[in-house]
């Protein structure tokens, strides 16, 4: 989604139009406006049916009440003294803020692709220029979010959580104690 | 200690370079591979897309305009594909043909004399830009009901005057703004921009909307050839 995107990008650069900075062609998937355009549209299914499938599953399995930040972690910021504590407050804190940034690629991409028939996304984001601004910021957030996701799940929970997340059923409850 | 316990320092090192170069590889081998193969990924999607907007089109429902002061005229970017056609007003003719029981050969002054449809909508560029833009002009559903289209007609072609072309489904081309328009922003229709007739519309990226469009053909099938832009890659539909 993100290298193809930003091959549409060069076509016609949110910032500066054509003459403005266009990105190399290592971060760039398609060749052409067009195969950029063929690999959006295609990983776009993947992408907005895996974030509806997330989303039934957190609501079905009611994983939501205790999974993202809550209060407990606010509260652990501002008086824990247990390290670990403190950067898993944070570790939920970013994980949890990353679901909002999806959704908001999300519904900036459908105004964009479908400004006519999705009219009220362009009136919501203001005009065409900050709908193009917004769905493009989720770039550069996508790729600090992965960091800073990675590194603070090594430090909150080191190998064992990452590897928990991956394949070990075990390796998750252990941790939760 | 082990002399060879120094080894560990070097090891990460050495490791770790080599990761970061299997990576870039992989990364560089792994778009090109993706990018020789974007015209599979869009043979297999194009058509679920192109479902797509059709089903997402209203036929009938206008778009929701916008006023006059939120024009834009410099945010229309001309984009010509060969060259820019000089067309004497006097002798052109729109001819409308195919399926149709009532071919038209329709001369400017004929055109103008039918109902002006006037709208503020955006124009959108398969590029990424769009440019707030006023037209006028006739309703392409009125010059197509002029001549009596045939039973089983579902696409349109347009020909222009610098040998561009392209293909329409019917519905899109009879939305009501859908337009041949000869005004822009209050004023007549700039040649770069078309002159004398060129398409107009709110529910189709800018390669659809043809510039000097001098020749309308309705058919029962759509062509090998779809359109110029579609004929190497671009999506068929494009709706918005």
């Amino acid at each position: 989604m993100l290298t193809s995107g930003l091959q549409i990008y060069n076509a016609n650069p949110v910032f500066g139009g054509r003459e403005g900075l266009h990105f190399p062609f290592i971060g760039l998937l398609g060749g052409w406006l067009a195969g950029g355009r063929h690999w959006h549209f295609a990983a776009m299914w993947f992408f907005a049916l895996n974030l509806l499938w997330y989303g039934i599953y957190v609501l079905v399995t009611q994983r939501w009440k205790h999974r993202y930040v809550g209060d407990n972690d606010i509260k652990a910021l501002q008086q824990s003294r247990n390290p670990k504590r403190r950067i898993y407050a944070w570790h939920r804190i970013v994980y949890t803020s990353i679901i909002p940034v999806l959704l908001l690629a999300l519904l900036s991409g459908i105004g964009m692709y479908k400004p006519a028939q999705f009219h009220w996304i362009v009136d919501f984001f203001g005009d065409w220029f900050a709908l193009r601004v917004v769905h493009f910021l989720t770039v550069p957030t996508v790729i600090v979010f992965a960091i800073a996701h990675s590194w603070l799940a090594l430090k909150a929970g080191g190998d064992r959580l990452v590897e928990s997340m991956f394949w070990e059923e075990d390796g998750q409850r252990q941790q939760a104690k | 200690m082990h002399p060879t316990d120094d080894a560990p320092d070097d090891l990460p090192r050495r490791s770790f370079l080599r990761i970061a170069g299997l990576t870039t590889a992989g990364w560089v081998v792994g778009t090109s591979a993706l990018t020789l193969a974007e015209s599979v990924a869009g043979k297999l999607f194009m058509p679920v897309n192109d479902r797509l907007d059709a089903l997402l089109l209203n036929p009938q429902k206008p778009v929701p305009e916008f006023p006059v002061s939120a024009i834009e005229p410099k945010a229309l970017i001309v984009n010509t594909f060969r060259f820019t056609p000089q067309i004497d007003p006097a002798t052109f003719r729109l001819t409308v043909n195919g399926a149709v029981n009532h071919p038209l050969n329709l001369d400017l002054a004929t055109i103008q004399k039918l109902p002006l449809t006037s709208m503020v909508i955006r124009h959108v560029c398969v590029e990424g830009w769009a440019a707030i833009v006023q037209w006028g002009g006739v309703r392409l559903r009125d010059v197509i009901q002029m001549a009596q289209p045939k039973v089983g007609v579902r696409y349109v072609y347009f020909q222009s005057a610098d040998g561009y072309y392209e293909s329409w489904d019917l519905a899109s081309a009879l939305h009501p703004q859908t337009i041949l328009a000869y005004q822009k922003n209050g004023a007549l229709l700039p040649v770069e921009n078309g002159a004398p007739l060129r398409l107009a519309s709110p529910i189709k990226l800018g390669y659809k909307l043809s510039k000097w469009v001098t020749g309308i053909t309705l058919t029962s099938q759509l062509l090998p050839q779809m359109g110029y832009w579609e004929d190497q890659g671009y999506e068929w539909f494009a709706g918005i």
